[in-house]
């Protein structure tokens, strides 16, 4: 299990540094006609010159990246090109919204679909029935269309939540729950019905499989077989169905932050990258890239933990 | 990660009482303002400032921000005049190259640093040293001579009759010099101006709440006892938090006015700061030949229809416009709006008489959020003959795009400010909407004409208007209302001259 998780976390390693390279060499595409941009359509040319020499658009590419990691490695992620605070501490202060959001929206999205998954796929009739239709509903709707309907009915109109993110500095937890209600509703509701369909599929697998005919065989009660052995087996099918949700919402919640005006990391990406302010980019990615990891090796670990077959291979 | 994960446990463990806790938090509109002395005003604006340096400080919807924080030297009323603020006179030598300015001698920073004329000085310079988006608004002072506590001397390289519009604006915000520069400068103002950041309470991206400062020299700029910034990028964020009253005042737009006004909240009127339309820029024809020719560009003009695209695309909050200064600068002139009334039998005879009976090819360029006016002139200029093809520019490379001379025709949105601004943004040689640097003896005249005529500045930029327009540099097609909505039992609030949204000494309480 040591050797398994040392090499699931090199690889994660190696792919951190991959993307930021990539990252990296894509964001300057553009290269120094980005300093034009930051000095605004009043200024002369002298200035945009100076501003290039000041970011350092003039030196070559490779230089300017190994920069960047040396500074990375000793924790100074840079300051914003548009002059504000640092990236770390506009990252620190937008993260944990962005987390608070899709941590609490997927584990919802895990417990109602897990069990609606599982009673369709036991039951079957009208439950696996809407259950499959909920799929096909839950696929079709944009997500965001179902948060601006809730923010219009339930904010607006009924004032019963806050139409726009109440969170500020140092605000309770009564803010955060009222500011994150409506979104995680409009996440659940539309990923819930999509993992509730692979976690049925997986589990009516499972229960075809010899291993569930022996243990009939054997006298076992179905509830017991279905806790203790069907689920156990069916679990990798959901988690990765889960663990896939949760990391497009890393870039999907940024309509949900957009729309309630949560001061997460994806509206703090979308501003930086359309004006061009890359230090605050390379942040972001930095940040979601190691988030990616960590949730990609909690489930290897998860999987590994419940199904030892999967260490070997 | 530690925190993270605690609180987002809380949030799981106590989601289940949301309902009943939010009934009470979601209905608590006023942000807690109270009903003593002025309240609390608290505006949802459109992004926030990028640094509180007020060499960062910017224009329209972004200076708003700064001047909760600071002064400015000269204050500009909401009609445009030109008010004593922080210099209490100011007078021009003869030949319009040094500007001398009386200042207040009792005014202090927030930091406890006296207002002087050494202040002015660090600040000039703060701002031109320091590559600031609008330091451009003081390039003409060559140098600035505190000649002593109160007074202070501008030298200027030459005439600029913009300089004292300029130190009302960007150019004028004053910071207490111990701090300009600085790292704390970033996050948190240190001003004269009406209120002071509290910065317990402001958190960059989220909200930034101002209290009054106590002894503030001018109490009557002073209205509220608390104002929150609210920053929402999206109008949809803007549009929710004023209807469920969680801003008392925000900027929207043609296609939400109707929401706003629905539920009850007041609109400024009439509140026209931008024109929108196209800039035939390469009037000398070098890459769309046909353009060089005077009567081809006239055609473009009379091509289109301002009257239906006001309708169709901007729900007549606007008006059709055919000249690019504005009707508070001084500058407009009432027939010009008249000469290129649409008429697409006249079009095709111009493009007739230049020798396009045919037609030709037209590339449009634009940056994203133009697509239906741009569809409406495509279909508007084949009736004519002419082929539009449409370019959509990147918004990171748009300003290096076009001033490296790869855009012949631009469709863009412009600010509609004073005479000399407007003619150093897109029509002097050296402005950077005239990539191609188009220039005629002629207009050189007009525009010198302009820059050394100082009470006359204004009457003689008529006259560059007139000459614009009959050479057709530009096709605009309408000014558009800025809809900035209100909640007109909470506060009173008047539209601001020439400026995207109103300045924070336009907002009162409702009587």
């Amino acid at each position: 299990m040591i050797t398994y998780t040392l090499k699931r976390i090199a690889s994660g390693l190696v792919l951190l540094v991959a993307i930021c390279a990539a990252a990296y060499a894509l964001l300057f595409v553009n290269g120094s006609s980005i300093a034009r941009n930051i000095v605004g359509d009043q200024a002369t040319e002298a200035q945009v010159a100076a501003k290039e020499v000041e970011l350092g658009l003039d030196q070559p590419l490779p230089v300017r990246f190994l920069d960047w990691v040396a500074s990375a490695l000793s924790g100074d992620l840079g300051r914003s090109w548009f002059g504000t605070i640092t990236v770390s501490d506009s990252l620190t202060t937008r993260l944990p919204v962005t987390l608070a959001l899709i941590g609490v929206a997927m584990l919802f999205v895990t417990i109602f679909a897990t069990t609606i998954g599982t009673l369709a796929a036991v039951k079957r009739g009208w439950i696996d029935r809407a259950v499959q239709v909920g799929a096909v509903i839950g696929d079709a709707i944009p997500g965001f269309v179902l948060a601006v309907v809730l923010a219009t009915v339930f904010a607006v109109q009924l004032g019963w939540f806050p139409a726009v993110s109440s969170i500020g500095p140092g605000s309770g937890i009564d803010a955060w729950i009222a500011s994150l209600t409506l979104p995680v509703i409009a996440i659940v509701l539309n990923y819930v019905t999509a993992s509730a369909q692979q976690i049925r599929s997986a589990v009516i697998q499972q229960r075809d499989r010899d291993f569930v005919r022996t243990l009939r065989s054997r006298g076992l009660g179905e509830g017991e077989i279905l806790l203790k052995h069907v689920l156990r087996a069916a679990a990798p099918a959901g988690l990765t169905v889960l663990s896939l949700q949760f990391v497009g919402l890393l870039g999907g919640a940024v309509i949900l932050e957009r729309i309630f005006a949560l001061p997460g990391i994806g509206q703090l990406a979308v501003t930086s990258t359309v004006s061009g302010d890359i230090p605050i980019v390379m942040g972001v990615v930095l940040y979601t890239v190691v988030i990616v990891v960590i949730v990609n090796l909690a489930v290897d670990l998860i999987n590994g933990w419940l199904n030892p077959k999967v260490r070997v291979s | 990660m530690k925190l993270v994960s605690k609180r987002a446990a809380a949030v799981t463990a106590s989601i289940a009482a949301a309902a009943l806790l939010a009934g009470c938090s979601g209905g608590n509109a006023d942000n807690g303002g109270g009903t003593a002395g002025g309240g609390t005003l608290t505006l949802g604006t459109i992004g926030e400032p990028t640094s509180w340096d007020p060499a960062q400080a910017h224009v329209g919807h972004t200076l708003q921000p700064y001047q909760v924080a600071y002064d400015t030297l000269i204050l500009r009323t909401a009609d445009g005049d030109l008010e004593p603020m922080l210099a209490t006179e100011w007078s021009y030598n003869d030949d319009r190259t040094q500007l001398t300015l009386e200042l207040r001698d009792d005014v202090t920073f927030s930091d406890g640093a006296a207002f002087n004329a050494e202040a002015v000085k660090a600040n000039i310079e703060n701002l031109q040293n320091n590559n600031g988006r609008q330091a451009a608004q003081v390039a003409a002072v060559e140098s600035v001579d505190p000649v002593d506590d109160d007074t202070v001397v501008l030298n200027l390289s030459a005439p600029d009759p913009s300089l004292e519009y300029n130190l009302s604006q960007a150019g004028g915000l004053m910071g207490s010099p111990e701090s300009l520069g600085t790292e704390e400068m970033i996050s948190t103002p240190v001003g004269s101006g009406p209120y002071v950041m509290d910065t317990e309470q402001s958190v960059s991206g989220s909200q930034f709440v101002f209290t009054a400062r106590e002894d503030y020299w001018n109490p009557d700029l002073q209205k509220f006892d608390t104002v929150v910034l609210k920053p929402y990028e999206e109008l949809t964020a803007r549009v929710n938090a004023l209807l469920s009253k969680q801003v008392d005042a925000t900027i929207l737009d043609a296609s939400t006015a109707e929401q706003a006004d629905g539920a009850g909240f007041a609109t400024l009127e009439d509140y026209r700061v931008d024109w929108q339309g196209l800039l035939l820029l390469d009037r000398e024809g070098t890459q769309v030949p046909a353009l060089g020719d005077v009567r081809v560009r006239q055609a473009i003009n009379y091509a289109i229809d301002r009257d239906t695209m006001l309708e169709s695309i901007l729900r007549g909050y606007g008006e059709p416009t055919q000249q690019v200064f504005g009707p508070d600068s001084g500058a407009s002139v009432d027939e010009l709006d008249s000469r290129y009334d649409y008429d697409p039998e006249k079009a095709k005879e111009l493009l007739a008489e230049a020798g396009y009976a045919d037609g030709f090819d037209l590339p449009i360029s634009a940056g994203p959020g133009f697509e239906t006016a741009l569809a409406a002139l495509t279909q508007q200029f084949a009736d004519v003959g002419i082929r539009v093809q449409v370019t959509t520019l990147n918004v990171q490379t748009f300003l290096d795009d076009l001033s490296s001379g790869k855009v012949p025709v631009l469709y863009q949105n412009l600010f509609q400010g004073e005479p000399w601004v407007a003619i150093n943004q897109i029509i002097s040689t050296d402005a950077i909407y005239n990539p191609f640097d188009s220039a005629t003896p002629e207009l050189d005249e007009l525009i010198a004409a302009v820059q050394t005529g100082g009470d006359e500045s204004a009457e003689n930029a008529k006259a560059v208007n007139e000459y614009i327009s009959e050479n057709a540099w530009f096709a605009p097609v309408y000014r558009i209302d800025q809809v900035y909505s209100y909640d007109s039992e909470k506060i009173s609030v008047e539209k601001q001259i020439q400026q995207a949204v109103p300045s924070i000494y336009n907002f009162a309480p409702a009587s």
